[in-house]
């Protein structure tokens, strides 16, 4: 108990402060939209409808290669008297689809990196 | 140790760390860095994209090359400490004096995989190697 409130004291006395921020780029793609895109059946205008005009586009072998992307990023940061750490996670949400010649989804290449990102502030580790 | 004998010890303590103060560490990472042994999976002529992307998630661009199609990974790995030595003349200065070190190490990286027309891999490659930086304040 003394020993507990001696550390609580401690970390009082040097606390000078916390900080937690957040950016955001893009809007989010969400998982049943990107579900509802399939192979060889959704076509140009259906992607288009649903998501909008992508963030990049690109020909891939005569193809077109639609890219949408978002990004997310928190920051936390612990300032003690003594010493000050924090640190910035970065982590982003892509979503790549194929369309071919005559304007049908050939392939849908997607991951959702975001879902797990965290508020870390101690800057040592993975 | 009584109650009354430990707030003079945190005070004490306190005291003793404010003179110290003025060290920053600060880390950014951007996505996951992929070393060799988390590829290490990936099998040239063997590994498709789809078992790159279920392992890996979605790269970070798709580009086209004589060859066939890149697909890149990129990664990010920054590290920054700084000191501040003037603090420790600050209570007895009557101006306010800095002496800075810092240091940041840019551990910027990407995995780059060559894929054929059958989006299988066909070559892999880190392109820079960098070694993971270090929290090292003296910049000399």
């Amino acid at each position: 108990m003394r020993r507990a409130g001696l550390l609580l004291g401690v970390i009082l006395l040097t606390l000078n402060g916390c900080a937690f921020s957040r950016g955001t780029l893009g809007e989010e793609i969400k998982t049943e939209t990107v579900n509802s895109i399939k192979k060889g059946v959704t076509t140009r205008a259906d992607v288009l409808a649903q998501l909008g005009a992508p963030d990049r586009l690109l020909q891939l072998n005569g193809r077109d290669l639609f890219q949408y992307y978002r990004y997310d990023a928190k920051v936390g940061s612990l300032l003690l008297i003594l010493i000050n750490f924090s640190r910035v996670s970065v982590k982003s949400d892509d979503l790549f689809i194929i369309i071919n010649h005559e304007g049908i989804v050939e392939e849908v290449i997607a991951s959702k990196r975001t879902g797990n990102l965290e508020f870390r502030f101690w800057p040592f580790g993975d | 140790m009584s109650r009354h004998t430990a707030s003079p010890t945190v005070l004490f303590v306190a005291i003793l760390a404010m003179p110290l103060s003025g060290c920053n560490v600060a880390r950014l990472t951007i996505n996951t860095p992929l070393t060799p042994d988390s590829v290490s999976f990936i099998t040239a002529g063997q590994t498709t994209l789809t078992d790159v992307v279920t392992k890996l998630g979605a790269p970070d661009s798709i580009t086209e090359a004589e060859r066939g199609t890149v697909v890149t990974y990129r990664f990010l790995n920054a590290k920054y400490a700084r000191v501040n030595f003037g603090w420790l003349v600050k209570p007895w200065s009557p101006v306010d004096p800095d002496l800075v070190f810092s240091r940041s190490g840019m551990g910027t990286d990407a995995l780059e995989l060559l894929c054929d027309s059958n989006w299988v891999v066909t070559h892999q490659a880190f392109v820079r190697h960098r070694p993971d930086p270090l929290f090292t304040p003296y910049p000399f």
